[in-house]
């Protein structure tokens, strides 16, 4: 498994999350990575298909409040598997995007887009350690 | 689309796959489309790389199993090779169909434009028609009801608005009881997701006829933002008119406030993107062909995110409507949707007055 995260300058980060909407680029490489992991270790992570604009939707919103997500492009070829091993972790069924808060399946864009309208979005994402103030 | 989805649906679900039937159901459909302007050789050559290709791989697999019996055999390697080989298959399998349904949209649209054509000619009584009957619709045929069927719905859903609004304004003008005036304002919110179900119903037929607000006056269209209004500016409309609020009260409207735009925000720059990777789509390499290539039918497929983008525009006009339900009292809301419709009647008769406006000669 191999995180964007630590080794690159922040500006690199910045730049390059540009064109997801935001949000620090995870990659998957090769079928030994542990999605159950990133999933674990990110207080919000974003999956979605690679150039998928309602993913870019998602990305958009959730850095507008404050919360820096990563963010795991899948390609078309790796769609299915990730689908499924996300399912299994999940213990129900996933579409994309789909949008973990605290190491458990949040939703999707529609999820995201209601709770945030309630006023319920903002307080679940602090109490995952994804916000602070 | 007339063609055998459901094989691809249960191959994808099966564990195993067979390359070598999978190169042959592709060949022969290669070779059906008998349209002669697409150019066939382009089509078959990708259909023979694709075997060649695949030939060669199993060729190899079938070396390096041999070499490995020799050795040792290892059982899990064997699998690991099919798993590997099966996953290779699928792909290319993959990319076959998408090459396939990219030429077919081609003709579809050729298709489209020769009916089109043909309509014109007969109308301007150039062509008395020959096989075809008269009351042939063509492909755009189904397109054109859906949205027929959609202009008549919203007259009559416009109809029964204006009578809601009439009884909003006798009833807040004479005293009747909460209840009676929370049946009203059930009754007005029904009325506003009816809309938005309609629209995403003729969202599917044509998405750049919601986009576009055809169906809306022209002052309404001015004010447009992903096929209808900015949740944010309707807020603006209706806060005035619903004082006094309490102190909690303000707090929570401006916090819907802020969650509207923020949201609004969001899906503009969505929708940029989208703008973005259609253009580059269409624009990639290969100028110079023409306009039947398969860039047209890959735009098409990236631009069937804008219906989602509608629904989730009117989504989060039901969520701010819902919200508001919830932070108002039954008279403010009450107040609220009357001010809303009258905001929008006011906006259809600007639309009138511009449209007849006597103006000086330039």
């Amino acid at each position: 498994m191999a995180a964007a995260g630590g080794v690159r300058s922040r500006l690199h980060n910045f730049l390059e999350g540009a064109d997801i909407g935001g949000g620090r680029r995870l990659v998957i490489t090769g079928c030994k990575t542990s999605l159950k992991k990133l999933v674990v270790e990110n207080a919000v992570i974003v999956f979605g298909r690679r150039g998928c604009c309602m993913c870019h939707v998602v990305n958009r919103l959730l850095l507008g409040l404050g919360v820096n997500p990563a963010v795991c492009e899948v390609d078309e070829e790796k769609e299915e598997a990730v689908l499924n091993e996300l399912s299994i972790v999940n213990g129900g069924g996933i579409q994309f995007p789909a949008v973990f808060v605290g190491g458990k399946l949040f939703g999707g864009l529609d999820r995201v887009m209601s709770t945030h309208i309630t006023g319920e979005l903002v307080p679940i994402l602090k109490e995952a350690g994804a916000l602070w103030l | 689309m007339d063609f055998p989805s459901t094989q691809f649906v249960s191959s994808r679900t099966m564990g195993t796959y067979e390359p070598i039937h999978q190169i042959g159901m592709w060949g022969e459909n290669f070779k059906s489309i008998s349209n002669p302007n697409i150019s066939a050789s382009v089509i078959v050559d990708v259909a023979n790389k694709l075997e060649n290709e695949s030939e060669t791989t199993s060729h190899e697999m079938l070396a390096s199993t041999s070499k490995h019996d020799q050795e040792a055999s290892k059982p899990f390697d064997k699998i690991q090779r099919r798993l590997a080989q099966n996953r290779e298959a699928a792909r290319k399998s993959r990319l076959r169909k998408k090459a396939y349904v990219q030429q077919l949209e081609i003709s579809r649209l050729k298709l489209i434009q020769l009916e089109q054509e043909l309509e014109r000619s007969r109308q301007q009584g150039l062509y008395v028609g020959g096989g075809l009957d008269t009351g042939h619709l063509g492909i755009s045929g189904a397109v054109n009801s859906g949205i027929a069927a959609f202009e008549m719905g919203y007259e009559r859903w416009m109809e029964e608005q204006n009578k809601q609004i009439c009884e909003l304004r006798s009833a807040l003008n004479a005293q009747i009881s909460d209840i009676e005036l929370r049946i009203l304002v059930e009754s007005g919110m029904s009325h506003y997701f009816e809309l938005f179900r309609m629209k995403s119903s003729v969202a599917k037929a044509d998405v750049f006829y919601v986009m576009s607000g055809k169906w809306k006056t022209s002052a309404e269209r001015f004010f447009s933002w992903i096929g209808g209004f900015r949740p944010s500016e309707l807020l603006k409309v209706l806060v005035p008119q619903i004082d006094p609020l309490t102190d909690q009260q303000i707090l929570d409207v401006f916090n819907l406030k802020q969650s509207c735009q923020q949201a609004e925000d969001a899906l503009s720059q969505g929708m940029e993107k989208l703008r973005e990777t259609v253009s580059a789509t269409l624009a990639s390499d290969q100028m110079g062909q023409g306009i039947y290539v398969p860039q047209v039918a890959m735009a098409m497929e990236k631009l069937e995110a804008l219906v989602r983008f509608v629904n989730q525009a009117d989504h989060l006009r039901q969520q701010t409507l819902q919200q508001m339900s919830y932070i108002l009292t039954t008279r403010q809301a009450a107040r609220g949707l009357l001010a809303l419709g009258e905001y929008i009647q006011r906006l259809q008769a600007l639309s009138t007055l511009c449209a007849n406006h006597p103006r000086e000669p330039a």
